[in-house]
């Protein structure tokens, strides 16, 4: 605070005598009048200290073989990335409501919001949601505000099944406000959606399924759910952003919406924050999407320039009447994946996906082939996540390999109470031979240990 | 210009990456036929080199607080610490999955609680949950508490949110999400709260009040508790909107003045770096009446036991603590932005019991750029053509402040806009432009603590300049800006949102 020390001489400017005298105004009754029951300050050396003995007390997924992943990834991000991202002029600005002096921003935007549009094939994307379940939450209001006028079943929305409980309650709470009815979309056994009852779903406002579901498994039935649904019915697609390097993008195969995590490109795992959820549509939701959407355009000597536009949906302009609340948004995050994708380029986006397959691969090899243990799915397409059933609770074998000194993945009963003997293992593109070795001897000795 | 899809260069020639451990054939196999990507994104195609001077050729053309003054009110643009951003590139922060076990993240559960703790000190409120991402989401969780704490008493019928009309937008977006109608009441002739208006609106119907104190002009609320009195007798809650938390802290608080649930922006008062738009971190803090509704989970702690694995070392056991079957669940993914957590643990670590002196810095800062400007010396008054006139008549104001340029307006036709876009010539942001709504021709204007004197008395005297200039400069004004000004009409109509391909005209 550069003023202290000066408080008189700017106070005695004003006619004032004391610091107190600013506050007048708080009525006596709800002053505070004792100090804040809090430590004393301290130094940067101090806090930098305590920070490194604090985070420095956590497990890191860099410390041991780690199989958690779960919708959020560990994966490697360029050394240029957050080193151009957080340059001040990028960090220390604000939304660009001025947009003479933030073209950077704009334009990075914009590129971001091509760069999307090309990964999932959509003609809009916008600057970014919190995350992927409130990219998911608001892509279904958004399209029971198109849908619903015209909509057989008003207000109806079918969900897969598969949805995590976490972003189930997430498009529970934004959904419930305007009275929007979800209703579940049924898998097969073999974990495909079953089509036979996607019929079901005609006439109602959208319907949101993930590809690949939350056990990994790509699904190549959805292909088919466009053309049961017909033109009135958005299909709203999660994707893993990442898969996209070999997956069909889902605006290939009609999605009208396409929703996804984006930390993936741009940003560690953090804790599960900041990250930014994609969010992509085609034009006919364009006037109805949340968030920031940058537009080109030009200025008044008629060269090309960049700004914020289609506020008339917006929080402060149209307030009560908003398509959404959102205002502050991930662009910080965002453009961390605009370089790490323009770092990637189409054939390291190519590779990249590959890598993961691979990893996907290799380690359901390895670890199918251990007695005992089945794949939950065993003709599955899978990328990144698989599941395989245990002879006892996931989390009995999650100890046992933590004190092995590997973080084996997610007790998928954690999620839904009847899979507590199966567990999730979810890969990244670093996945190693080693990494794959120490979870195949860690269940293999606990799978021994058990039996005996 | 540097284009980015310009680059079109060498395949893959960016960032080197290893080879998978499975041939191509082997790979494809793993995708079912129907579902293998036919054409990859025209995504560019270009060295690091590249990417480097392209990304630092945009930041050159991006104003942040690094390069200049930042008034913007209801912002609360302050200094952002880099310790900060050395903190949370730690692997222990960075390198961490929400989903890990506890034991695992003993020292960011740590963080966690202590910020919970903090906050709640600080706002009077008795729990905080950290999971919001955005003080937006933040307005909208504490609503959606709100509106289950009703419900669980059968109060169903309460369906309508009250709302001052200087009220910042999110207010009634937030509540109009959770499924309320907004009652939009208008504000007294000095700005303030209108105690009458609320009595006229109050009623059996009544969920909330939604409110910012100080108000959005920047003046202190001091019938808050009156306003309390009527709202909660009639069955209604109280919500403390904090986007302009940095005028109070530790000179009273939200408890204090009778509101039942709060939100904090972390983005603002606790300086998490704004980021060009996010990302932010909205936690909202709630009185006991509303904790089993919070979001699930929280960060607890207890006494830690010999059978405990060694924690953080200051004798406690920290856990996620699940909030019970009346939570309503996740507004989040995981736990919130828990980057912004940790940068803002680390400011507020800066200050500790003296955050008193934060706000009062900010206040002083605010007066006294609102005195140097209304007061101009009277060599450079008589070149003025015209005076703005106060947002609001008080004669103090928090930490922020209304001008309204009406008379400058009415004198030679120059707009608040055209004042705002002349001041980029000057080489500071402009203020917050035309809100409130309340005041015509509004410049809403926030120094913040981490300005000083000579910053202040220098944007005064470029605020006069600019009233005495010819009005033509100002009208046709950024002159010196990378673009001119912006036709944002052009860009609605023609809605290009997305790079057309091929050469960039």
């Amino acid at each position: 605070m550069p003023n202290l020390g000066r408080e008189k001489e700017m106070l005695a400017v004003m006619g004032l005598n004391s610091m107190d005298d600013l506050f007048s105004n708080i009525p006596q009754e709800i002053r505070r009048n004792e100090p804040l029951p809090l430590p004393p300050p301290q130094s940067e050396e101090e806090i930098w200290s305590d920070a490194q003995k604090l985070l420095g007390a956590n497990i890191t997924l860099e410390d041991r073989p780690s199989f958690l992943s779960a919708g959020l990834v560990r994966n490697f991000v360029p050394t240029a990335v957050s080193m151009l991202a957080t340059r001040g002029e990028f960090l220390t600005s604000y939304t660009p409501y001025q947009p003479e002096v933030s073209q950077g921003m704009l334009q990075a935007m914009w590129e971001f919001q091509t760069m999307i549009s090309e990964l999932v094939d959509l003609p809009v994307a916008n600057v970014s949601m919190y995350d992927a379940s409130t990219a998911a939450a608001e892509a279904i209001t958004c399209a029971v505000r198109v849908h619903n006028k015209k909509a057989l079943q008003k207000d109806v929305v079918y969900v897969s099944e598969f949805v995590p409980p976490h972003r189930l309650a997430v498009i529970k709470n934004y959904t419930q406000g305007s009275g929007i009815e979800l209703k579940a979309l049924k898998h097969l056994s073999d974990g495909h959606v079953d089509i036979s009852l996607v019929k079901e779903a005609e006439g109602c406002c959208a319907v949101y399924v993930e590809q690949p579901n939350c056990f990994g498994m790509l699904d190549s039935t959805l292909v088919e759910i466009k053309e049961i649904l017909g033109e009135e019915t958005a299909l709203i697609v999660g994707v893993d952003s990442v898969s996209l390097g070999l997956v069909e993008a889902p605006g290939s195969w009609g999605a009208d919406i396409v929703v996804g995590e984006g930390q993936p490109f741009g940003i560690g795992p953090t804790a599960g924050g900041p990250i930014y959820g994609i969010f992509a549509c085609s034009n006919k939701y364009t006037r109805q999407m949340p968030g920031r959407i940058v537009g080109l355009t030009r200025d008044s000597d008629g060269q090309r320039a960049f700004t914020l536009t289609l506020s008339t949906r917006e929080q402060h302009i149209r307030r009560h009447r908003a398509t959404s609340n959102i205002c502050s948004n991930e662009t910080l995050i965002a453009l961390m994946g605009a370089i790490h994708m323009s770092l990637l380029g189409p054939e390291g986006l190519e590779k990249l996906a590959s890598r993961v397959a691979a990893n996907t691969e290799l380690t359901k090899q390895a670890i199918s082939s251990i007695e005992g243990i089945e794949l939950a799915n065993p003709m599955a397409f899978n990328f990144r996540e698989f599941v395989i059933k245990l002879p006892y609770p996931a989390s009995k074998a999650l100890n046992y390999l933590d004190e092995f000194g590997v973080t084996a993945g997610l007790d998928l009963g954690i999620w839904w109470k009847s899979m507590e003997s199966c567990l999730l293992i979810g890969v990244d593109e670093r996945t190693s031979k080693s990494d794959i070795d120490a979870l195949y001897s860690g269940l293999s000795s606990w799978m021994q240990e058990v039996s005996e | 210009m540097s284009d980015l899809f310009s680059f079109n260069g060498a395949k893959g020639a960016g960032w080197s990456q290893p080879d998978p451990d499975m041939n191509a054939s082997e790979i494809i196999n793993t995708i079912p036929s129907r579902l293998r990507r036919q054409s990859l994104p025209k995504w560019p195609r270009a060295s690091e080199p590249e990417i480097v001077r392209h990304y630092t050729w945009l930041s050159n053309r991006n104003f942040g607080i690094d390069n200049g003054f930042y008034p913007l009110g209801s912002c609360t643009m302050k200094h952002n610490p880099r310790i900060n951003e050395r903190i949370v590139q730690l692997p222990g922060m960075d390198r961490i999955h929400p989903l890990q076990p506890e034991h695992h993240v003993q020292g960011l559960l740590a963080i966690y609680f202590e910020m919970q703790e903090m906050l709640a000190i600080c706002s009077g409120m008795d729990q905080v949950t950290l999971q919001p991402a955005a003080g937006a989401q933040g307005e909208f969780t504490a609503m959606r508490c709100i509106q289950e704490y009703h419900r669980s008493r059968g109060d169903n019928h309460r369906s309508k949110v009250i709302v001052p009309d200087s009220a910042h937008g999110t207010n009634p977006a937030s509540a109009s999400m959770c499924g309320y109608d907004v009652i939009e009441i208008p504000s007294g002739a000095d700005g303030r709260l209108n105690l009458e208006a609320l009595k006229a609106a109050v009623g059996d119907d009544t969920a909330a009040m939604m409110i910012t104190n100080p108000s959005t002009l920047g003046i202190f609320e001091h019938e808050i508790a009156a306003a309390a009195d009527l709202v909660h007798s009639a069955g209604g809650q109280m919500y403390y909107d904090g986007a302009n938390f940095n005028a109070i802290i530790g000179k009273t608080d939200p408890g204090r003045m009778g509101f039942d649930a709060v939100h904090y922006n972390l983005h603002k008062t606790f300086s998490q770096p704004h980021g060009g738009g996010g990302p932010g971190s909205g936690p909202i803090g709630v009185k006991k009446h509303l904790k089993q509704f919070l979001p699930t989970p929280l960060a607890g702690r207890r006494k830690i036991a010999d059978s405990d694995p060694s924690g953080v070392g200051d004798g406690y056991w920290y856990s996620w603590d699940d909030v019970g079957e009346d939570s309503i669940g996740k507004v989040q993914q995981w736990n919130g932005n828990a980057g912004a957590v940790v940068r803002s643990w680390a400011f507020y670590r800066r200050y500790g019991r003296e955050l008193e002196k934060m706000s009062e810095h900010a206040v002083l800062n605010s007066n006294y750029l609102r005195y140097k400007i209304m007061n101009p010396d009277p060599q450079i008054a008589e070149k003025i053509h015209i005076m703005p006139v106060n947002g609001a008549p008080a004669d103090l104001v928090m930490h922020e402040f209304t001008l309204s340029l009406t008379p400058l307006k009415e004198l030679n036709g120059v707009t608040g806009k055209d004042v705002a876009k002349r001041l980029l010539d000057y080489g500071v942001m402009a203020p917050t432009l035309y809100f409130p709504m309340i005041v015509p021709e509004c410049l809403m204007i926030e120094p913040t603590e981490t300005e000083s004197k000579e910053v202040l008395d220098k944007f005064a005297a470029d605020f006069h300049k600019i009233l005495s200039e010819d009005p033509d400069i100002v009208t046709t004004a950024p002159h010196t800006t990378d673009v001119k000004r912006v036709d944002e009409v052009w860009a609605a109509r023609n809605l290009i949102l997305r790079h057309p391909g091929g050469v960039l005209e």
